[in-house]
């Protein structure tokens, strides 16, 4: 059995068929797959060559076998598949004369294609294609499912997914990296590793992209973090180029020589990818057959780092404590609830962004609320956060449908925020840490409440691991909280957690987080504790606060310790930060801006215009606009409220600073860059507004609301974002539907909204086509809707082509129309 | 990174193409436009991992003389192309260069960030990612002339499927041919579109006759009313 072999024994896999393809004839542009059907004699004859030098493992010729890629209406990718898997059965037949055990792999590469949000490729669908091949395989007879030259934790993500999920064979996953280390899309090894080991792969390694020499390195970095056999197929070399051909130099016995020094490095798993021949295989099996362990390989040793990752980024707990940035949670905060209830992205966005650049590692998120779909809501805010930041994410939720689907569209080994010590909640959750992987934080709280004692909180932690063993978790994928508990009802709540906190580092040797800031409830001043707080609990084995980074308490706390206990090395991060700052002043400016429990309530939640704080500019609020200066629009602002309505503040000197601005652009005296930062203050200067209109309780002008949204299949989004700021600024109710948008889509909002205004954006002549489809959807299903049209591929011709109402060529003409739609021209 | 000896000339051109990108035209930029567009380039610079793969073809023009002068088919293996305009551009070669770049994703991340939090920075960092891009096209397209000049060949203007009459629809050939997507992470949507966004594929024609017109490219283009136009 491949599986009992495995870790244990060195195996060999085989070498590229791309080349020995070429050399029978395959053209440029063909599809090898075919071959599996046309020329099966010659592709038998190909694996069988392999077995003859010593493969163990030989992979049918399905690398572009799924439904995305493959893509010929002579054959049906059941018959390829099939075939392919049969073919290398028939060659273990003919080519296996030594009576050793050989398994047939069945190959499964990348779709060629980039995942959304950042391709158009959902993950769904790319589950699905790889699910096809999958069963297929396994259907044919295939021994093991083999993952290989992915570049991309989404991708692979979906493929392992879909192995595991729909057969019962093991699972291998390989991927390119570079030779620094990383993927095309950006991840490195720690995070590739940490991700698939979740995911529960067999075996998981390198393939492709390198020679084996420029592997050694990569390899090293993948056995620091592995637990798990690792893969090594390098190409033949690095490719070189003669005459724009591709080509690798690397001879059968150099190849073989560098193969050796790799299975003693402790690859498990052995054989070759582009450039590689049956010779260069019969080579390194000659010649790792001659060194001492064989036929034993190093087993891997299990490793107990604790990570969590994203397509990009690993973060690893333990050592320098790290920072969970707690904002992205509607708990306590009224404009966060609204956002949430109004479906405005762009605003949980800032908060996650907002947090990465004060210094967070790790964003949690919440987005919880009685009145939303959580689950849809979850799996959207983690999409789109993680296409503006490569932080890991924790996902907060108590909803385990809206955990599952999150943990499973996550790219990358989440956190999990959490179970707890009831029975009932470890059954529900432990499951799905198993199945996707993560790292779970685990309340010491259970069926009899919180134990006051820091003993009661440990045992409950005890609890957590052992039942977390009994599912294969191992106990570095959980972390501990011993929950902080305010200290104005229990006087010993801070002493018990320190306490608990200590006991359960030693004890267990796990890493732990806490909610910081509940340590405060209920008393004045409430950073002034927390930092203080925060310190203790990191001097006492905090391995991650969940804290506000936006609260420069916190942060002064934590840079400090940092710096004080060696974390931060020649104090580098802490002179960044605070170089040229003078100490009292620094602290206070920093708690007038952030820490809103001693200052304005609320303060805190500003999102840019945050700094401006003080210090006048003399400049009035119009010229501040036009010439688009965010901080002293903010300033003037404020000041304007002080002598005049902010309705008149509008209409007096808002409106006609961007219509000065939008007329300029219009003659061509104004470019587009002013047009938006002058946008971009007056956006600054509405907050300072409006939330002046909220205290003194006035209403809002009643907005006119404007559905916006690139056509389906477009994802170039820019054009569509400009008209969205410049609409808001005119005071219309932008409903941003994004990229990518289907017609039902658009249409479905048109009427739930009741709207009268859509825009829609294409880029080229490829999806104009969608947007004709929208129009006539519209015009069917809601004829009082106008429809705007505007892209780089549109002129008036076009657009009078497909039914538009308005074509506008630039932005400022879209807000013209729309306030000749609505009347107010 | 692509700053060298003349990282200066090289950042120079490119805030000029930015700014033609952005509509400026012949109009000065005003500080704040002038100082952002700085920092983007520096943040590019940080950013963007660059990378082009090319893989060179035979190329075989067919005139169809019953369609008249310029007319006919270019096949590269099995990729079969009818464009006018692209048959003028290939005209005298004998081996055509199919190649694709992309500035990576990163870059595209980084341009979602801005358009979240500050619209007037993404609009100068998508302009100078295009700009950014053209410029290590150039660079590297020297480095290739200089060594099919060993060889006796003159390069063509490069030329990419959207243009003119060239098809958009034979990116997903030219992607394949090219093997974009295994080397250098470079794919495209159903509609054709790059992904990642800042991305270019090309053709590039291979000629034992200098035709002397590298230079060749917006100003070639037919549309010449264009606001965003180079001469």
């Amino acid at each position: 059995m491949l599986l009992e072999r495995l870790g244990k024994e060195l195996l060999f896999f085989d070498g590229g068929t791309g080349t020995l393809l070429q050399e029978r004839g395959l053209k440029p542009g063909e599809l090898p797959e075919v071959w599996n059907l046309e020329r099966a004699g010659e592709m038998v004859e190909i694996h069988r060559l392999y077995y003859e030098a010593g493969s163990d493992i030989v992979l049918s010729n399905t690398f572009g076998a799924n439904a995305l890629k493959f893509r010929d209406s002579t054959y049906s990718l059941k018959d390829i598949v099939t075939a392919a898997v049969t073919n290398v059965k028939e060659a273990a037949k003919l080519g296996v004369c030594d009576g050793r055990e050989t398994y047939a792999g069945l190959d499964i590469g990348p779709t060629g294609k980039l995942l959304a949000p950042m391709g158009d490729l959902s993950f769904e669908a790319a589950y699905a294609a790889f699910k096809e091949a999958a069963v297929y395989g396994e259907e044919a007879g295939a021994d093991l499912i083999h993952i290989e030259t992915m570049s991309d934790t989404y991708e692979v993500k979906a493929a392992v997914l879909a192995a595991k999920e729909n057969t019962r064979l093991p699972v291998f996953a390989t991927m390119i990296f570079d030779e620094r280390g990383k993927l095309l899309t950006g991840g490195d090894v720690p995070s590739v590793v940490a991700m698939l080991e979740g995911l529960r792969v067999d075996a998981l390694g390198i393939n492709c992209g390198m020679g084996p020499e420029q592997m050694l390195p990569i390899l090293e970095e993948i056995l620091k973090v592995a637990s798990v056999p690792v893969i090594v197929k390098p190409n033949a070399g690095l490719p070189k180029q003669r005459d724009g051909e591709v080509y690798y130099d690397v001879r059968p016995e150099e190849f073989a020589e560098v193969m050796v020094r790799i299975t003693e490095k402790g690859a498990c798993l052995v054989g070759g990818c582009c450039g590689t021949t049956p010779e260069h295989i019969r080579e390194m099996v000659r010649k790792v057959k001659e060194t001492k362990n064989f036929p034993a390989c190093i087993p891997p040793e299990r490793k107990g780092q604790t990570i969590v990752s994203s397509y990009g980024k690993a973060v690893f707990l333990g050592k320098r404590p790290a920072i969970i940035g707690e904002r992205i949670n509607p708990t306590g905060k009224k404009k966060f609830k609204q956002a949430l209830k109004n479906h405005d992205l762009d605003y949980i966005l800032k908060e996650g962004i907002s947090q990465q650049d004060n210094g967070a590692h790790i964003l949690d998120v919440n987005v919880g609320l009685p009145d939303i779909d959580e689950k849809a809501m979850m799996v959207e805010v983690v999409k789109e956060l993680q296409s503006v930041s490569s932080l890991p994410l924790q996902i907060d939720t108590v909803d385990a449908s809206a955990l599952e689907a999150a943990m499973r569209i996550y790219n990358g080994k989440p956190m999990v925020n959490s179970v707890n010590g009831k029975q009932e909640e470890m059954d529900k959750v432990f499951p799905l840490i198993k199945k996707y992987g993560g790292v779970v934080v685990g309340l010491t709280l259970d069926e009899e409440g919180i134990p006051d004692t820091a003993e009661g909180r440990v045992r409950i932690a005890g609890k957590i691991i052992d039942e977390a063993a009994k599912y294969g978790i191992d106990k570095k994928d959980i972390v501990i909280d011993v929950l902080a508990m305010t200290i104005s009802s229990d006087p010993d709540g801070a002493k018990t957690t320190l306490a608990a906190l200590r006991q359960v580092r030693e004890r267990y040797g796990v890493c732990t987080v806490l909610g910081v800031s509940n340590i405060s409830f209920g008393l004045p001043c409430r950073p002034v504790i927390n930092a203080n707080f925060y310190t203790m609990a990191m001097q006492n084995g905090l391995s991650a606060g969940i804290i506000n980074p936006l609260s420069e308490d916190m942060m002064s706390a934590y840079y400090s310790y940092c710096a004080l206990m060696g974390y931060d090395e020649n104090c580098e991060e802490y002179i960044r930060r605070y170089s040229g700052r003078t100490a009292p002043g620094a602290a206070q400016r920093g708690a007038a801006r952030s820490d809103a429990a001693c200052g304005v309530p609320g303060a805190g939640d500003g999102a840019a215009g945050g700094r401006a704080a003080e210090g006048g500019t003399g400049l009035t609020l119009r010229t501040a606009i036009v010439k688009g200066l965010k901080e002293e629009a903010h300033h003037a602002a404020r000041e304007m409220t002080k002598e005049k309505e902010p309705l008149a503040i509008i209409n007096e000197e808002m409106i006609p600073a961007l219509d000065e601005v939008g007329k300029g652009f219009e003659k061509g005296t104004v470019f587009l860059p002013q047009l938006l930062m002058s946008a971009d203050a007056a956006k600054i200067a509405f907050a300072v507004l409006k939330s002046e209109l909220a205290e003194t309780g006035a209403d809002e002008q009643k907005k006119e609301k404007v559905i916006l949204a690139t056509v389906k299949g477009d994802i170039h989004d820019i054009g569509k974002n400009i008209v969205k700021v410049l609409l808001e600024n005119y005071s219309f109710d932008v409903i941003d539907l994004g990229k990518d948008v289907a017609p039902e889509t658009v249409l479905e909002t048109a009427l739930k909204e009741d709207v009268r205004l859509v825009g829609l954006s294409a880029l080229m002549t490829t999806t104009v086509g969608s947007m004709e489809d929208t129009i006539k959807l519209l015009r069917k299903e809601k004829p009082d809707c106008k429809v705007m049209v505007g892209g780089a591929v549109l002129n008036q011709e076009y657009a009078d082509m497909i039914g538009a109402d308005f074509y506008g060529k630039d932005a400022m003409q879209s807000v013209y129309y729309a306030k000749e739609v609505f009347g107010e021209v | 990174m692509m700053m060298d000896d003349s990282g200066y000339m090289k950042s120079e051109r490119i805030k000029r193409e930015t700014l033609r990108y952005l509509g400026y035209g012949k109009h000065e930029a005003d500080a704040e436009t002038l100082r952002m567009l700085r920092e983007s380039l520096l943040e590019l610079e940080r950013t963007a991992k660059e990378r082009m793969v090319y893989r060179v073809f035979d190329l075989c023009l067919e005139e169809d003389v019953g369609k008249g002068m310029g007319a006919g088919y270019i096949r590269i293996g099995n990729m079969r192309i009818e464009s006018r305009s692209l048959f003028k551009n290939l005209k005298g070669c004998e081996k055509v260069i199919l190649l694709g770049a992309t500035l990576g994703i990163e870059v595209d991340i980084l341009m979602k960030r801005y358009s979240c939090t500050d619209m007037a920075r993404a609009v100068i960092l998508q302009a100078c990612a295009a700009a950014y891009l053209e410029e290590y096209l150039d660079g590297r397209q020297k480095e290739i002339a200089a060594e099919e000049a060993r060889e006796g060949y003159y390069l063509r203007p490069r030329f990419s499927p959207g243009y003119g009459d060239f098809s958009i629809l034979h990116q997903r050939e030219i992607l394949a041919m090219a093997d974009t997507a295994r080397r250098i992470g470079l794919s495209m949507t159903e509609g054709s579109m790059l992904t990642p966004t800042k991305s270019v594929t090309a053709l590039i024609g291979l000629g034992r006759e200098e035709t002397g017109c590298h230079a060749e490219g917006c100003e070639a283009c037919e549309k010449t009313d264009c606001a965003y136009r180079r001469d």
